[in-house]
């Protein structure tokens, strides 16, 4: 028999017995057998970003609990969108690494755009852009953090490298809606 | 002339010029730190060398001359290098803690490195510091060592132009710190120069301290309106809050320099207690209305008076605009010659006062007056009136060896570098120029022979006139024959001549007679209100309208509007600015007769208490909040520019004044709302402002020139006459009786009126009224400085703190008319500004 | 406060110049000597009295110059090490360190019974002579431990 008779008559076989449309299911049906691509965000799931991630500002304090913003305004300078105000005061009685301190920094966030250059800007590394994206809000008011809040302490510690999914609960409350994730319980998300 | 070359380009320069500025005149850029040209050179910053070629070494070009031949090179790859080696030095002990320092943005250093430095340094060891947190110097000084450069500009500006000396440099070497004695905190005269020189972040101001970063203000070109002397300021708001007020180097006559109420004084702008609304009274009380109701009122309570029956005042701290169009409005549609804007001083003594100093014959820059070669101070206490001035005579007459001759009854601060003062009795400024006027017309008396001033005091003979004042023939010789020795005389006279009218005639003889001698004499007027000068050429004097022209009718002025409203025959009154319930000389007797006027608009920035008797307020605005122009002492015309808007309902005072005035004449003729239309119209009205030049203000170089003569007024053709003084100061003291003291009042170094006692940082430099003696005195009565001392005089007793000044004449004390606890008016007779008292330990 | 006597010399030293605020430097070690080798804040502003001048102008030239003591309070025998190049070429540094150990104090100290403070100083001058110190008023040259240590004995014994 020819090569070209062969070649005809497994062709005349794979095409009885469904052998391409059997091929073609089976990935589909492996999709079955693996666990979702998806998020169940913001049911039961939250994504936990890297480090690098641009979201809320936050605003930190050295090893000694001073904070590190010295009210030099560089960052409201460094703003493009002009959503930074630093109104600084002077206090001797160790609040900050400096005797200057910032009375009021806040951000509006209905105008920034999260470029990061006032972490650029920042001599003494005190602004970085965090982990925190959850911003929509139901009034205006919450569209402005102010220096107290950003002070707080990060829902994600700086240890978490992140990229991973986390168990996470969802939360109704008169700011909004929030997902709170439980830090102790992440997985890789599959890629 | 030497021929020079600069970087390859022949000049003639002239010999003895410095290469910085031969350097600088050609455009070439040198930078430098310890180098301004009012000041010593001391070439120790070495930013400013250069290469003159064939010389090893770079030379400091700020203090070597040019020679003849010299071949410089600013640019050169050596110079270049060592420009960035020396800040590099500079840095390796700068603190580089710029987030944190209030001069960062506005700091020489760093706009040197960012142009000339290396950018990054090779230092690695550990840093000298002088001491850890800043540390506050004064009330307004707060002081960070460790980013000092070693300019020693503090200390120069300190000692040779406001004339104190209270810093110093301490230490050697990267020690040396510029301090004050032992860090402690300064009893000096609060006047900031020291912050305003500074490259760096060293001395600072405590009021601005971390309030706002340089980049974040908006500024305005502005004028100081507390004296006459006319210092150009830049006004600095964040947020609507006047934080800042400085000078710049080369702009304005004052250059670099203020005084602490100039740099200072800027918070009344930020008072709390502002008026923001009109308020009107209604069934006996004042209650906040709108405009419509306030102008509804005034249209009513102006209507039903009788133009005789209504004055106004209005403050000589207003702008020529605004003065210009009230008297406008009241030599206009009201028709009334009552209007003065000099409540202290009777209108005869103004048109004396004006007479004897020339300003008839225009302005006259202060520089060429400090041309001449010798100067007499005669009748104010320049360097706590106008410290300005007296900055401005210290630096010339050090530098160009100037005989500077002072005559004052108080010691002051400018007797330092007088060749001569003379210490005479309070209200005897004209007892002594008679005597002097007497020995100078000594050669020319046929020229006086037909002035009646000349022989009343030529009947009454030098040595009476000498004796009267207390200063022997002698010392008035001495005088004279200083004036006598010198082509060119010029006098600075001042305030007393006003609030001691008799000594204007005397004043005047002196200035004819040494211009008859064919001396050059430059008369310079001081005042302490900003636009007292320009109050009186824009019209606002009962006896003259504008540029000091006679008007037919003479009105009353605000004495004689006091005396007309306690009889119960004023029905009007339409006060701007002023406060006369307590500045003026009798303030209860003022009281009770604005109480009588039937109808009393008052027009202010603060609720005074002028305006509580107010039927109709009116509130103004600040000198932050309108534009307008101010004519200083000079006569130079200088412009400010609004930078805030007004507080609240308030509303710009032109604006309030021409809405007036558009109501009485019934026209619209005058815009509301623009002050360069009414300056337009000044322009065109006013003879002598026919060519002045405003247009320097907008200029904003550092090569600015300090003399803008384009801006001076010009001379007028009108004739003044000297007032016929009927009692003399002496003549009311001989019938108080002799008591000890002979009481004298005028400002107080840190204050003018009683506007700047608003302002919260000047009010922290002085707690409390004070009495000032001499030293000699207060050993005599076995008083130090600083104990409480009861001041009797036969009209009023206070209690008050005693304080010794140096060089002050034996029997004379003094309190500044500025204190709300002790009105100092109280203890004279009205209408006068000298008492006898006697002083006691408390 | 100054007692007659050094006013007495103020006096004297003021003869010497034109202008009464000359006499500075003089007055100030005058003012020093008299009273224990130490100048306080009190005797400076005393002396500014005398000259007439602001105290601050006093305070620059005292902090200007290393021979007037201010800073700290220093014992009656004042020595400055010359720690310059030829000194420490020739053993300044050996000398500090051996006079630490038998002084029992470091550099910058005064002895418990306040006899001698340690300093070191820039160059003296007599680098011919070197390594040498000046103790008061007086030169020590060409030292070595020996003579040092001869030198402290003599001046614990003259006093």
């Amino acid at each position: 028999m020819s090569e070209k008779c062969k070649a005809k008559l497994i062709n005349f076989v794979k095409k009885s017995v469904f052998a391409d449309f059997i091929r073609g299911l089976y990935i589909t049906f492996s999709y079955n057998f693996e666990g979702a691509m998806t998020l169940k965000y913001p049911d039961s799931e939250k994504w936990i970003p890297y480090r690098r991630f641009r979201g809320l500002h936050t605003l930190n304090k050295n090893s000694e609990g001073k904070e590190l913003c010295v009210a030099c305004e560089l960052c409201s300078r460094a703003c493009p969108t002009d959503c930074i105000t630093v109104i600084p005061e002077e206090n001797d009685a160790g609040r900050g690494i400096a005797d200057r301190v910032a009375k009021v920094w806040e951000v509006d966030l209905t105008r920034c755009m999260f470029c990061g250059y006032c972490e650029d800007a920042c001599p003494t590394t005190a602004v970085r852009l965090g982990r925190e994206y959850e911003l929509a809000c139901t009034t205006l008011e919450r569209g402005t953090r102010s220096r107290d809040e950003l002070l707080l302490p990060q829902p994600v510690p700086e240890a978490l490298t992140g990229g991973v999914v986390a168990k996470a609960r969802f939360i109704r409350s008169a700011d909004g809606i929030k997902v709170v994730a439980e830090l102790g319980k992440v997985r890789q998300r599959k890629l | 002339m030497v021929n020079i070359k600069i970087n390859g380009k022949e000049l003639k320069v002239e010999a003895g010029k410095l290469i910085l500025d031969a350097a600088r005149d050609e455009g070439h850029d040198i930078p430098t730190f310890c180098y301004q040209a009012d000041l010593m050179g001391i070439g120790s910053c070495r930013m400013c060398l250069i290469e003159i070629e064939g010389q090893k070494k770079l030379q400091p070009s700020c203090i070597t001359p040019v020679m003849d031949g010299m071949s410089i090179l600013t640019d050169s790859p050596t110079v270049v290098s060592a420009r960035s080696s020396m800040l590099e030095f500079l840095l390796t002990d700068h603190a580089l803690d710029c987030p944190v320092c209030d001069k960062g943005g506005e700091c020489e250093l760093q706009d040197m490195v960012y142009k000339h430095g290396p950018h990054t340094g090779r230092h690695a060891e550990p840093k000298h510091r002088h001491h850890g947190k800043d540390y506050v110097l004064s009330p307004v000084i707060i002081k960070n060592s460790n980013r000092c450069v070693q300019c020693t500009k503090c200390v120069r500006v300190c000692s040779e132009i406001v004339g104190v000396g209270v810093l110093g440099s301490i230490g050697r070497g990267i020690h040396q710190e510029e301090t004050s004695f032992f860090k402690t905190y300064l009893d000096c005269d609060h006047c900031g120069n020291c912050i305003e020189v500074c490259p760096v972040g060293c001395f600072m101001r405590l009021p601005y301290r971390y309030t706002s970063r340089s980049w974040d203000l908006k500024s305005a070109d502005s004028i100081c309106t507390y004296c006459a002397t006319g210092c150009r300021v830049v006004i600095e708001e964040r947020d609507g809050l006047l934080v800042r007020s400085r000078a710049q180097l080369g702009v304005g006559l004052n250059s670099e320099t203020l005084c602490a109420r100039g740099r200072f004084g800027y918070d009344i702008v930020n008072s709390d207690d502002r008026l923001t609304t009109p308020m009107v009274k209604k069934y006996g009380k004042l209650e906040p209305a709108t405009w419509e109701e306030a102008f509804g009122a005034i249209r009513k309570g102006f209507r039903s008076s009788s133009p005789a029956r209504t004055g106004g005042l209005i403050s000589p701290r207003m702008t020529n605009e605004e003065i210009y169009l009230f008297s406008k409005l009241f030599k206009g549609p009201l028709q009334s010659n009552n209007v003065d804007s000099s409540m202290r001083w009777s209108p005869e003594a103004v048109e004396g006062f004006a007479a004897a100093t020339s300003m008839t014959a225009g302005g006259v820059s202060i520089f060429d007056c400090m041309d001449s070669q010798s100067v007499f101070v005669v009748g104010t206490q320049l360097s706590d009136e106008n410290p300005v001035v007296d900055y401005i005579v210290r630096r010339i007459s050090n530098a160009n060896g100037v005989q500077v001759a002072i005559a004052s009854s108080r010691g002051m601060k400018l007797d330092s570098c007088a060749s001569q003062t003379l210490r005479h009795a309070p209200a005897t400024e004209g007892d002594l120029l008679g005597a002097a006027a007497l020995l100078l017309a000594d050669k020319d008396a046929v020229r006086f022979a037909g002035n009646a001033d000349f022989n009343s005091i030529k009947a009454t003979g030098i040595d009476t006139l000498a004796a009267r004042s207390g200063v022997s023939r002698s010392e008035i010789e001495a005088l004279v024959s200083s004036f006598g020795s010198s082509e060119t005389v010029g006098i600075i006279a001042g305030t007393e001549f006003l609030r001691f009218p008799e000594g204007s005639a005397s004043l005047a003889l002196v200035v004819e007679a040494l211009r008859g001698a064919g001396k050059k004499v430059t008369v310079i007027p001081v005042l302490d209100r900003c636009n007292q000068r320009g109050a009186w050429e824009m019209g606002a004097h009962p006896g003259l309208g504008t540029a000091y022209s006679r008007e037919g009718v003479k009105g009353l002025g605000f004495a004689g509007m006091m005396n007309t409203a306690s009889e119960g025959k004023l029905d009007s009154i339409y006060i701007v600015g002023e406060n006369p319930v307590v500045e003026y000389g009798d303030g209860n007797f003022a009281r009770d007769a604005i109480g009588k006027v039937g109808f009393v608009v008052v027009q202010d920035t603060f609720m005074t208490e002028t305006a509580a008797l107010a039927d109709v307020i009116l509130p103004g605005v600040t000198f932050a909040e309108k534009d307008g122009t101010y004519t200083n002492q000079e006569g130079r015309v200088q412009s400010i520019n609004r930078l805030l808007p007004p507080p609240g309902d308030a509303k710009r005072d032109l604006e309030i004044i021409s809405t007036i005035y558009n109501i009485f004449s019934g026209t619209d003729d005058v815009p509301v709302k623009k002050s360069a239309g009414i300056f337009a119209e000044i322009r065109e009205k006013v003879s002598t402002y026919a060519k002045v030049d405003l247009s320097f203000n907008n200029e904003k170089n550092t090569f600015n020139d300090l003399d803008n003569k384009e801006s001076l007024v010009g001379g007028s053709s009108a004739s003044l006459s000297m007032p016929q003084v009927t009692g003399s100061a002496a003549s009311s003291l001989a019938s108080d009786g002799h008591a000890g003291f002979t009481l004298v009042t005028g400002n107080h170094l840190y204050h003018s009126g009683r506007l700047s006692l608003r302002s919260e940082i000047l009010g922290g430099f002085i707690k409390g009224a004070i009495v000032e003696i001499s030293e000699e005195d207060a050993d005599r009565l076995g008083i130090t400085s600083g104990e409480k001392v009861t001041v009797a005089g036969s009209r009023y007793k206070a209690e008050l703190v005693l304080k010794t000044r140096k060089g002050s004449a034996s029997g004379v004390a003094f309190i500044a008319e500025n204190y709300n606890d002790v009105p100092v008016h109280k203890f004279f007779r009205r209408g006068e500004s000298v008492a006898s008292v006697k002083i006691a330990r408390s | 406060m100054l007692t007659e006597k050094t006013l007495e010399k103020i006096k004297q030293i003021q003869k010497n110049y034109h202008s009464k605020k000359s006499a500075v430097m003089g007055a100030l070690m005058a003012v020093q000597r008299d009273s224990g080798n130490n100048l306080t804040r009190e005797d400076m502003d005393a002396v500014a009295k005398i000259l007439d001048v602001n105290p601050v102008e006093i305070h620059a030239v005292a902090g200007f110059y290393t021979m007037y003591n201010w800073k700290k309070p220093v014992g009656r025998h004042h020595i400055q090490v010359c720690w310059n190049l030829s000194c420490s070429l020739l053993g300044a540094e050996h000398l500090i360190s051996h006079m630490e150990k038998t002084l029992g104090i470091t550099l910058g100290e005064t002895t418990p019974d306040s006899m001698f403070t340690l300093t070191t100083a820039e160059c003296l001058g007599s680098c011919g002579t070197a390594p040498m110190m000046q103790i008061g008023d007086d030169y020590y040259e060409d030292l070595t431990v020996e003579k040092v240590d001869k030198i402290l004995a003599d001046l614990r014994a003259r006093s």
